[in-house]
């Protein structure tokens, strides 16, 4: 009996010497799992559903990434948990949503900023839209202007939270715009905010391209502009907010990927950096991504760190004065 | 139900707990910043701490009129279930892993409260059978059906 | 009548394998302690990925509306309701199963559940259009008027003394506000990381229900006398139809009550059960009877939570807005396959549109016949020996609140608020209005701060919450609400004290 368990602490610690030995060259050796800090059926984690469906694949990483939601206050319970509580062992992942978390980690109040997390690939990109309801006096983003600017203050506008996308590029048209407008950040994410513009309980609305084209497609809503640099593929007919004279770039686009905790091993982060954007590039990925009205953006580990340290100066300076 | 068949001392004690944790809430609230994220709880806290006072009379003069309270008996029967209870909950569940975990507690806290006598070999029998099998179908449920990664710790 | 040409389409092979394994599936998964329809939906979506847009509806149609129907077993025999939609029916269905008639109850669950899921489902069919109108007239002050009229159900929701009922509902309100607030996203009462992201529903409904049933078993001590399983009568299903139609009121009401609050965005069937409850307790002559294992509370709040499930995919279906999270799991389902709700659907994939909507009035059907099925095995749980189940429940307890969202907080979470729930019920305090604090609380809080951000912003706190016609009506309803519990307190208060003299 003795002589069987000294064995087994010696297969043990053999396994555990082999693992770490090898340069983390089998890793993932189990299903991971990818924490998403909104709720099942939100556009982030339905994008992050399709992303990695196909991460199972051999020419993948060749095991399943399972899904694991923690919603609440616009992201900050997920990445606290993600920054704080979750095992840096390069099975527990994380989506991103930027400027979301940057914006709230220089706002304070977290336990995480873009030193806490490392990124691996970006997935997509899905700008921050203008909407109001369907049957509203407002045909332009000049007409949303002209009414703030005589009525400063009045223009009801939702959005999903405070800090978020939305919200900064509510603060990016009043800046550029000089006009007050009333923010009204809801709770239940971009679903709700858009429930509020269709039902008319408020004036305007400011939520993710995916959501509000296929609102617009229904017939419920009418888009006015687009807060990025240059039109969307998928709506060519809509101007970007600076064609309409507004000087908002895309610092609130929403840019979605995957990331880890840092802390992670740096094998396990070159193994990933290199699989994962191969792995948004599927057609079969691509395919159900269109299909579903979200729009792919994908970025290697360079450019996302880039793209981190960039957003990370214009937020600094459009927050600067709340 | 006559009043006096209550248990005045444990209601008293009960209402106090509840009355101490409702002022602590209101005081919390009160004292706290940015204050209109403060708003709500602070509503709460003032109609909590005023009922939990309420009641925390009510039981000091002896008016309270439901809760049978927990006699002698009752506790000695849950305590040593109780105890085995958190300590699975608290430490052994992520200390030890959720599968050995639950096997542990599982199998001590039914040989602390289940009928058969204990001399008996059969009836040990039928507790380490009851154990593997509800460890089976746990196992099958969350593990190979809903793929929760669990704590494991040792084993698994 | 255009989605009777898509029947056919319900007993294709493989479809018709679908909604069977859909509800089957959904039975069990609802039945398990934890497992919220919304968890058990999410779960089966990466199997919808290999399969047509119309199989995977079908699969995901057929789950959700048996896990609803399926919470109602553990509620019942256990009184650990499965997910928030059955809280009301561990009230009387638990209480019918300690009398023995546990087999009784469940096949009355799933016949109202039955009743009023067709129901709602039919109105999905043919109201759509008129209903989708109506759940978007519900806008922030509507919904905090709708949460208070909550409220003023707490106190007289089965708890003998109406102060401490209030009080429960209080540190329910209060234990809501616990985390990060939703919308400033400040900081409140974390006193443990563990509380970080709030105090999840489901494991705070698992630690409310089920710890203390578990702690109860532990306090009978070690017996030997045999008595301590639970009897259950055999008892025939044909009774159990007439059963059904001497409380029609009750199934009335429930069906109702629950399709009109399935339908309002944000509220959900959380609280479809309770307020149909409540309802049908207010409107019965038998109001004493409610909680002691009476049919008339069990059917309405059953009714009522299956009735929910049609109406809460209209404003899905039609405006592409998902009002409930499961919902929102379902519009995956729907794009997934590049199919958008709203007119897309109905008009470019009515094949998918009705196959899926007539596919969960079959599923409702199905549902039925296998819960009345499994409704005698199901009732012989209640017959394993205590101790047995004291440790079974425990683990399932824990298992089931870590799957939520993976976390070990969430299970001490579970188990802080379990151990409390014990010593408070042996102080008269109850679970039931604590947890509907702890459901309405946010909802009341968020539409309250969302709206005075819109009056201010407009014409005024005063009149955005006091005024139209909605709100008015509302505010009615909760002011008689009030005074009929006030009256009803009364009333009974004269009648005991009346017998204190007399003994």
């Amino acid at each position: 009996m003795k002589n069987l368990l000294a064995g087994a602490a010696i297969a043990l610690m053999g396994l555990t010497q082999t693992a770490t030995a090898d340069g983390h060259a089998n890793y993932p050796e189990r299903p991971i799992m990818m924490m998403v800090s909104y709720g099942a059926g939100g556009a982030t984690d339905f994008q992050a559903r399709i992303v990695t469906m196909t991460s199972g694949n051999e020419d993948a990483l060749g095991m399943p990434i399972a899904i694991l939601n923690k919603p609440g206050a616009g992201g900050r319970v997920g990445w606290n948990w993600l920054a704080g509580q979750a095992e840096a062992d390069g099975y527990t992942l994380g989506a991103y949503n930027v400027p979301h978390f940057i914006a709230q980690s220089i706002k304070g109040g977290v336990e995480y900023s873009t030193a806490s997390f490392e990124p691996i690939a970006n997935w997509g990109a899905d700008p921050a839209v203008l909407v109001v309801g369907k049957d509203s006096e407002f045909n332009t983003l000049q007409n949303v202007v002209d009414f703030a600017k005589a009525n400063p203050g009045k223009l009801t506008t939702s959005g999903a939270g405070l800090f978020v996308g939305h919200h900064i590029a509510a603060l990016q048209m009043e800046k550029a715009g000089d006009m007050k407008m009333a923010y009204i950040p809801t709770k239940g994410g971009g679903a709700a905010a858009m429930k509020a513009v269709i039902a008319g309980d408020v004036m305007a609305g400011i939520n993710n391209l995916s959501d509000a084209f296929r609102a617009a497609q229904a017939g419920n809503v009418k888009i006015l502009a687009v807060a990025d640099l240059e039109r969307n593929a998928f709506l060519p007919d809509v101007p970007t907010m600076m064609e309409s004279g507004l000087a908002v770039d895309n610092a609130s686009v929403n840019f979605r990927g995957v990331m880890v905790p840092k802390g992670t091993p740096q094998g396990i982060i070159d193994k990933l950096a290199a699989t994962v954007p191969t792995m948004f590039e599927n057609s079969r990925v691509a395919g159900k991504m269109k299909a579903g009205g979200s729009p792919m953006h994908v970025m290697n580990r360079d450019e996302v760190l880039a793209m981190w340290a960039a957003r990370q100066e214009t937020l600094k300076e459009l927050l600067a004065g709340l | 139900m006559s009043n006096s068949s209550l248990p005045r001392v444990q209601h008293i004690m009960g209402s106090g707990v509840v009355a101490a944790v409702g002022a602590t809430v209101c005081y919390i609230s009160y004292t706290q910043q940015p204050s209109e994220a403060f708003l709500f709880p602070r509503l709460i806290a003032t109609v909590f701490v005023v009922l939990a006072l309420w009641t925390f009379v009510k039981a000091c003069l002896g008016w309270t009129k439901v809760g049978n309270g927990l006699s002698l008996t009752q506790f000695s029967n849950l305590a040593p279930g109780l105890i085995i209870a958190l300590i699975y909950i608290f430490w052994a569940a992520k200390g030890l892993g959720f599968y050995t975990a639950t096997s542990i507690a599982f199998f001590i806290l039914l040989s602390l409260y289940d009928p058969p006598p204990h001399g008996v070999l059969k009836s040990w029998v039928k507790r380490i059978i009851t154990t593997a099998c509800f460890m089976a179908v746990m196992y099958g449920l969350f593990a190979l059906l809903l793929k929760v990664y669990t704590p494991r710790e040792i084993f698994f | 009548m255009e989605f009777i040409y898509y029947f056919g389409d319900v007993f294709t092979p493989i479809n018709f394998g679908l909604l069977l394994l859909g509800t089957i599936g959904g039975l069990i998964l609802g039945a398990t302690p934890g497992l919220s329809p919304t968890m058990a939906v999410a779960l089966l979506i990466p199997f919808t990925f290999q399969l047509e847009a119309a199989q995977g509806l079908i699969l995901l149609g057929a789950a959700y509306t048996s896990t609803v129907a399926g919470g109602a077993v553990s509620a019942i025999l256990l009184k650990i309701p499965g997910a928030p939609a059955n809280i009301a029916t561990t009230l009387d269905g638990h209480a019918m199963a300690l009398k023995g008639e546990g087999a009784k109850a469940l096949q009355l669950s799933f016949l109202s559940s039955a009743v009023g899921g067709v129901f709602g489902v039919l109105l999905l069919i043919f109201l759509t259009p008129v209903l989708a109108q109506w759940a978007l007239a519900f806008g922030p002050s509507h919904l905090f008027w709708l949460a208070i009229l909550g409220v003023t159900v707490i106190g007289s929701l089965d708890s003998a003394s109406v102060v401490k009922g209030l009080l429960s509902g209080c540190i329910g309100l209060w234990l809501a506000t616990i985390g990060f607030d939703d919308i400033m996203g400040a900081q409140r009462f974390i006193f443990h990381p563990s509380l970080s992201g709030g105090i999840n529903i489901i494991a705070a409904l698992i630690g409310l229900f089920a710890i203390p049933q578990v702690i109860t078993m532990f306090a009978k001590g070690r017996k030997n006398d045999g008595t301590e399983a639970i009897q259950v009568q055999k008892h025939p299903i044909k009774s159990a139809f007439s059963e059904l139609f001497r409380y029609k009121r009750a199934m009335g009401i429930g069906t109702i009550t629950g399709s009109i609050i399935g339908l309002i965005p944000g509220v959900g069937g959380q609280i479809a059960g309770l307020v149909a409850y409540d309802q049908s307790k207010k409107f019965s002559p038998d109001k004493d009877k409610f909680g002691t294992g009476h049919p008339e509370g069990l059917i309405a709040a059953e009714s009522a939570n299956n009735a929910m499930v049609g109406p809460s995919l209209v404003p899905l279906l039609t405006l592409s807005i998902p009002g409930s999270p499961t919902a929102a799991v379902l519009l995956g389902g729907l794009l997934i396959h590049g199919i958008f709700p709203g007119t897309d659907l109905f008009d470019n994939h009515p094949d998918v549109a009705w196959t899926f909507i007539n596919s969960m009035l079959i599923g409702q059907i199905l549902m039925c016949i296998f819960g009345l099925y499994v409704a005698g095995m199901a009732a012989r749980v209640a017959q394993v020996p205590q101790s047995m189940m004291a440790a079974i429940v425990l683990g399932l307890a824990v298992f089931g609140s870590y799957s939520v969202q993976s976390s070990m907080g969430d299970v001490y979470v579970m188990a802080s608020l379990g151990v409390m729930m014990y010593f408070l019920e042996r102080f008269g305090f109850s679970a039931a209005p604590l947890v509907l604090g702890l459901i309405l609380g946010p909802i009341a809080e968020s539409n309250f701060i969302q709206g005075s951000m819109i009056a201010t912003a407009t014409d005024g706190l005063a009149p955005y919450f006091l005024t139209g016609a909605l709100n008015l009506f509302l505010i009615v309803v909760v002011v008689l609400s009030v005074l009929y519990s006030g009256y009803m307190e009364l009333r009974t208060r004269r009648y005991t004290s009346k017998e204190e003299i007399m003994g």
